[in-house]
């Protein structure tokens, strides 16, 4: 028994040296208690930024919370906003539901945070809505993007920064569209969960309007995670499409390229999430020719500001940033701007505040519709070409499609909220 | 439905069953001879395959590169296994499974710490090693050489596996242990330090597999539990420490689910864990497996 007891110390010892070794680093700006004495004035505005730091989650959130640490720090440096120092406060939710619903009420009535900015995950970000909501605090998304967070479950304590999924997929419909006018015949391609299901939904939507008599031969639902394409991508193969539409992205969609490439599946059309972190690691296995989609870095819009962005990006991390990094960069100016306008932080001046705001932000100017809090960010996609000014492979034939154009009509959004019971 | 359609299907079906080959190859051996359900096994071809990436971008050798990378990825993992038996698995073989569930599940999340600690939350990626870059024709139809390399590599390892557990004395003291260990350890023989060079074993399989996916797919986190999942459905429909049955095991669940995603896409998983529900009401311990004692 004695032998038992000293091993399950020692566990203990070791798995709380890991705990503490991952903490330390996912969390790099601690929290710093305010100090009580000061003037309510000069108290910081906390923000808490949520983060999944788990599975594919991780590298977006460390790499959005460094875009959101180079904002901080911008407007600190200027001198805060109403004369207020701005603080991070970082959660993790390990993308597990119950943590995030843990963290947040957490953040919201011990530490009394401000405002959120966060998750990278659909579902946690979904759950954590209802909870913020209760305790009416506002809460920006800066890189999860279903749709049922602005629509089908709108909250008024919600503001969304990122392409949801109905205008991505829209969006690059068009552009696959443009790109290849005679495809009748689609498959389609999705992670099996929340993102991937309604980005296809709006893929098939939106095809069927512009090509009269488009078909979807099959729809293949890998699972989050799959290793193994191979026995989709032969499956796709044999129906022969005209077109192949995904929302593939990340480890997923490097894993899928590697696979299909010797099968010669890229001689079809085909259109995924090959934004600047799968480029990178794909190397030169990048195909090209094929299409890719994505939500907005240095190579999909070069204009001033996004350059100077990546200057300091670089000075700070040493590498290129990407979408992430610029959608949490975008939501604490957006944050800002609110602020400034109410000239105060309480909530529900913040939230009337933000309604119908514009801001120049990294991706070119957008305005936050008053109706489901939409900002109506561009879309960006293009082709696949070397670039011998980069280390990996970027776009060429780049389409920049504003959010005015393929956002939801408001009619729309309208008939499906009187569907779930929202209302406004 | 013509014939080239469904070959080229089978033959995925084949690619994946030799993956799951190689991971569940090791987890039934080592259940097979220590008794011990090794949840971290997972994990163990995780760390294979990060270690993998990063001494492959170590040594930048241009050609054999990622071959010397896997060689050495796989001894590291043996050093861990030496390790993780020896303070760890040792402690716990006369204990009951929940505990060694514990212990192991403890092992799976020290190892994914330490991999957010070493690595990142990054996707990796090797390309793949000449001579298996493009593709092989079989009757006309494009094959991926890369899956043919990882078809005869778990060909290689069954053969090894068989040549090591049936025809060498260290094959018969290990089979005569999973039999009988007051006997063979009666008899003079170390138990420990076999356990440990099984376990050694297992490891060093886990982390070749785990080099040999880093240039088939991508290396990130989260792949241990994705990976775990289906071995554990490949070793119980097999039979739990059964040899040729992990390699039946690995081509009904490899073939079912190619067959799945063909024409019922959206059950192609559920298929899966249909078989084995079946497999364990008519046989539980497995097709090739033996009932307990």
């Amino acid at each position: 028994m004695k032998k038992f007891a000293v091993l399950t110390i020692l566990i203990f010892v070791v798995s709380l040296l890991g705990a503490t070794m991952v903490m330390a680093q996912a969390k790099p700006a601690p929290a710093k208690p305010a100090p009580k004495a000061a003037p309510a004035a000069k108290e910081p505005i906390k923000v808490g930024s949520i983060c999944d730091f788990a599975g594919p989650c991780y590298m977006y959130c460390e790499t959005g919370l460094k875009g959101l640490e180079i904002a901080v720090n911008e407007i600190n440096a200027k001198g805060g906003i109403l004369g207020r120092k701005v603080e991070i406060i970082v959660r993790d939710t390990e993308m597990k539901v119950d943590v995030a619903v843990r963290e947040l009420k957490d953040l919201i009535l011990r530490e009394k945070v401000n405002f959120l900015i966060g998750p990278c995950s659909s579902g946690t970000g979904l759950a954590m809505q209802v909870v913020h909501t209760e305790y009416k605090t506002l809460r920006l998304s800066a890189i999860a993007n279903t749709e049922g967070m602005t629509v089908d479950k709108f909250s008024p304590y919600f503001v969304q920064v990122v392409p949801n999924t109905y205008m991505e997929a829209t969006a690059n419909t068009r552009y696959l569209n443009k790109k290849v006018p005679s495809a009748k015949k689609f498959c389609t391609l999705g992670p099996d969960y929340e993102f991937g299901r309604r980005e296809e939904q709006a893929f098939t939507d939106e095809i069927k309007r512009l090509v009269p008599g488009a078909e979807i031969l099959y729809e293949a639902w890998p699972k989050p995670g799959e290793k193994d394409f191979t026995a989709f991508i032969t499956a796709i193969m044999a129906k022969k499409p005209d077109a192949v539409h995904s929302s593939l992205f990340g480890g997923d969609l490097v894993a899928f390229t590697k696979q299909a490439a010797p099968y010669g599946f890229f001689n079809t059309p085909f259109i995924a999430l090959y934004d600047l972190p799968v480029l990178a690691a794909l190397g030169p296995d990048a195909p090209e020719g094929t299409m890719g989609f994505g939500r907005g870095c240095f190579f999909m819009d070069p204009n001033p500001k996004m350059m100077a962005f990546v200057e300091t990006f670089k000075k700070a991390r040493g590498t290129y940033p990407d979408a992430w990094a610029v959608q949490n960069y975008d939501a604490m100016y957006l944050l800002k701007g609110a602020i400034e306008k109410a000239k105060t932080v309480e909530t529900d001046a913040v939230v009337k505040a933000i309604e119908g705001l514009s801001i120049d932000s990294l991706r070119g100017k957008f305005t936050v519709r008053p109706l489901d809090h939409m900002g109506t960010v561009p879309c960006y996609q293009g082709t696949i070409a070397k670039d011998p000014n980069y280390p990996f492979k970027i776009w060429t034939d780049i389409s920049r499609i504003p959010g005015e154009q393929v956002v939801r009509p408001e009619a729309s959004v309208r008939e499906i909220w009187k569907k779930t019971g929202v209302v406004r | 439905m013509s014939f080239d359609v469904l070959f080229n299907q089978f033959m995925s079906g084949i690619a994946r069953a030799a993956l799951l080959f190689l991971v569940a190859s090791g987890l039934s051996l080592t259940f097979g001879v220590l008794r011990v359900l090794n949840f971290a096994h997972g994990s163990l071809y995780m760390l294979g395959a990060f270690l993998s990436y990063s001494i492959w971008k170590f040594i930048l050798m241009p050609v054999f590169g990622f071959y010397v990378a896997a060689i050495i990825t796989a001894i590291i993992l043996g050093l861990i296994g030496i390790v993780i038996e020896f303070f760890l698995l040792r402690r716990l073989y006369a204990r009951g499974w929940p505990e060694q569930l514990l212990a192991t599940y403890a092992v799976i999340l020290i190892i994914t710490d330490i991999v957010k600690y070493g690595w990142g939350g990054e996707f990796l990626s090797i390309p793949r090693p000449k001579p298996f870059t493009g593709a092989v024709f079989l009757f006309g139809f494009p094959f991926p050489s890369y899956n043919f390399f990882i078809i005869l590599l778990g060909l290689a390892l069954v053969v090894f596996l068989w040549w090591l557990i049936f025809r060498t004395r260290f094959g018969d003291i290990i089979r005569a242990a999973a039999h009988d260990r007051e006997m063979v350890s009666a008899l003079g023989i170390p138990i420990p330090w076999l356990f440990t060079w099984i376990f050694v074993l297992g490891s060093m399989i886990a982390g070749l597999s785990g080099a040999v996916t880093a240039p088939f797919g991508s290396v990130a986190l989260g792949m241990d539990i994705e990976i775990i999942v289906e071995c554990f459905a490949v070793v119980v429909i097999g039979g739990m420490g059964s040899l040729p049955g992990t390699l039946l095991g690995s081509l009904i669940v490899g073939e079912v689910y190619a067959f799945g995603i063909m024409f019922k896409p959206e059950l192609a998983l559920a298929f899966i864990f249909m078989v084995m529900a079946v497999v364990l009401i008519i046989r539980p311990w497995g097709i090739f497996g033996r009932p307990e004692r």
